[in-house]
């Protein structure tokens, strides 16, 4: 066959719908997606944020409400302020550079691209994070004389929570490597 | 824009030029399962995209972009879905049209979903006769990008239909 006869089978198509539309089940799902605009890192940022900003602000409030001396909880406080502060600030510079790419499928590619790049360093540098927040809480523990079995199980906890942020951290990496191969698949033979 | 000026366009949109997103679905969607959660992926995305709609294209250069951004990024999870595919039926939207299709149009489907991600966008693109000029804005590469993409697949695709049409089948 020909190309030109290939589109006449093509063509053809057009007055045989390949599907029949269930238009109740269809504004029944965009009832109940119409809503959903945020994107996952949308999500993970507030998360980080308020959770960073409460427990920073609790700890705190709880060092200073019992007038405590234990240094590392008042540094810990901080640490957590200063990591909801940095994460704010990446925030609005992520949503800044979202209207630098063009509609295109590249274009779209591109902002995929930039998008997973950002959860890629976001979810490394709150992985590394975890190291000295488990430090000084652990520090914190040991310097109010708190029980080994609460050591152990902050460490256990934390421990944990640096498994997760790794297996977050790579589930990131591949969704960025597979949108790298398509733009690459994109631009080649140019 | 109120959701029923919205709604209004969503359905006028749909009325018109579902057969342009079917022709997606099927050529991103293996399975009758697959093309039906790719459906309900392009519906939603085209939702969102009214409001943002400025009219410097047509509107079926705005779907197909819409459509096949949404169809070409979300590949890699359709394999996931295929290997582990439950058949529900409930909350299906798409349901496969009883009209005998011709068998010529489902090997050039076939064929098609053979080519890479990419190549599929480019060959829906030039069967639906859409110029250099505008394939090149939709996929956002340049013209002579697609003009080499469309020689080697239109080479592909005629060779392969000489063995098609040697076989007889």
């Amino acid at each position: 066959m020909e190309f030109e006869e290939l589109r006449k089978i093509w063509d053809a198509q057009d007055n045989q719908p390949l599907y029949a539309i269930n238009e109740k089940a269809m504004y029944n799902l965009i009832l109940s997606k119409k809503k959903q605009a945020h994107h996952i890192s949308n999500i993970s940022e507030l998360l980080l944020i308020f959770v960073n900003l409460g427990a920073g602000i609790m700890t705190l409030a709880m060092n200073l409400f019992k007038q405590s001396v234990n240094i590392s909880l008042y540094v810990l406080s901080a640490w957590m302020l200063a990591t909801a502060l940095y994460t704010l600030v990446h925030r609005n510079q992520r949503i800044k550079g979202n209207q630098q790419f063009d509609r295109s499928i590249s274009g779209d590619l591109s902002h995929a691209i930039s998008m997973a790049s950002y959860q890629v360093r976001i979810s490394q540098i709150m992985r590394w994070n975890i190291v000295p927040i488990a430090a000084l809480t652990l520090l914190g523990l040991w310097e109010g004389g708190k029980p080994i079995w609460i050591v152990v199980f902050v460490l256990l906890f934390f421990g944990l929570t640096y498994y997760a942020g790794g297996w977050e951290h790579n589930i990131y990496k591949k969704k960025k490597r597979e949108l790298e191969i398509l733009q690459k698949k994109l631009g080649n033979e140019s | 824009m109120t959701e029923k000026e919205q709604k209004q366009i969503f359905e006028e949109w749909l009325n018109q030029h579902k057969a342009l997103i079917f022709k997606i679905v099927r050529v991103y969607g293996f399975t009758v399962v697959d093309q039906d959660d790719l459906f309900q992926e392009i519906i939603i995305q085209v939702w969102h995209s009214i409001p943002a709609f400025r009219k410097e294209s047509s509107v079926t250069t705005w779907l197909y972009r819409v459509s096949l951004n949404t169809a070409i990024k979300r590949t890699k999870k359709e394999r996931k879905h295929y290997q582990s595919e439950t058949i529900d039926g409930t909350k299906h939207i798409l349901e496969e049209s009883r009209i005998q299709t011709d068998e010529r149009l489902a090997w050039l489907y076939d064929e098609i979903y053979k080519l890479d991600e990419i190549d599929r966008s480019v060959t829906l693109l030039l069967l639906d006769g859409f110029s250099y000029k505008e394939m090149a804005s939709i996929l956002g590469i340049t013209e002579s990008n697609v003009g080499v993409k469309i020689n080697r697949i239109k080479k592909q695709l005629i060779t392969k239909s000489k063995k098609y049409d040697h076989y007889g089948i």
